[in-house]
């Protein structure tokens, strides 16, 4: 069984149908990728329960699927919206617009001309050199990832870990094209620039 | 003549597949022809987000996980 199959009109037809074995499919294959998108948000303890809770609400719901989106952005959504409930009991909002300016990660690297200042480094992710250092730098990646705004971070996850395409991202968060790209951008500049950091001084 | 500031900035569009007006992408193509800086900075952005795109949980759930979460739900209108 493959994601594709789990999105075809004749499956969603029998999960809304109310098809057990079709609704076990989707939490078998789906399960892992939705607690990866919760853990972003949450603790591992509360991501468990929040993507459970959300299974329930899903169940509860798929009789309303409309299948204007696919299943799987149609569960992250909820998911999500379990998360910030979550959140809200602890006194957290997350604002998915990117309204505050942590600005651009290389900004300090070029000149006030607008050209390199201090130009990256050549570095790869594969190879020997790459291998000795990959848990490291995975560590030090994740390490980064946490410490990013909730917003940055799970537009990074949503688009660049598993995948989803833009629209998705914006039927997920409520924002628009514009703001997942200008929070894709500020993710992906801090870990280029951490990226450069390991590899120049082999430091986090 | 785009600056290499303007290139970071453009970068994602040719990582993500947006479509480009052929003006920006005519400049793109020019900037990234005479400047390496750029070219690397563009080729290891597509290394790095490669990279986190493998980092994905595909390992579905045992069959004994998914029962468990099964477990939770309302019993079926009998």
């Amino acid at each position: 069984m493959s994601e594709s199959q789990l999105e075809t009109p004749d499956f969603v037809e029998r999960l809304r149908d109310g098809d057990r074995a079709a609704f076990a499919l989707l939490v078998k294959h789906y399960h892992p990728r939705l607690l990866g998108t919760a853990r972003r948000l949450l603790q591992p303890a509360d991501a468990e329960e929040a993507v459970q809770e959300s299974w329930i609400a899903a169940h509860g719901a798929l009789a309303r699927f409309e299948g204007r989106s696919t299943v799987l952005t149609w569960l992250t959504r909820i998911v999500i919206n379990q998360a910030r409930m979550q959140l809200r009991r602890q006194g957290r909002e997350i604002q998915f617009d990117p309204t505050e300016d942590t600005g651009d990660a290389l900004a300090h690297r070029f000149r006030g001309d607008g050209h390199w200042q201090t130009p990256p480094l050549t570095w790869t992710l594969h190879g020997p050199d790459a291998l000795l250092t990959r848990d490291e730098l995975k560590h030090c990646m994740e390490k980064h990832i946490d410490a990013m705004p909730d917003n940055q971070r799970l537009v990074l996850e949503l688009r660049d870990i598993q995948g989803l395409d833009f629209g998705a991202i914006c039927n997920i968060l409520d924002i628009s094209p514009s703001n997942v790209r200008v929070l894709l951008h500020r993710a992906r500049t801090r870990l280029f620039q951490l990226v450069d950091h390991f590899q120049e001084t082999g430091e986090c | 003549m785009l600056k290499c500031k303007e290139v970071v900035q453009r970068a994602d569009a040719l990582i993500d597949g947006t479509p480009l007006s052929f003006g920006e992408r005519l400049a793109l193509r020019t900037h990234l022809m005479i400047c390496r800086h750029c070219r690397r900075y563009v080729r290891q952005l597509d290394a790095l987000t490669e990279h986190l795109r493998q980092q994905t949980p595909v390992a579905p759930l045992d069959d004994g996980e998914v029962d468990a979460i099964l477990a939770r739900l309302p019993p079926p209108p009998s």
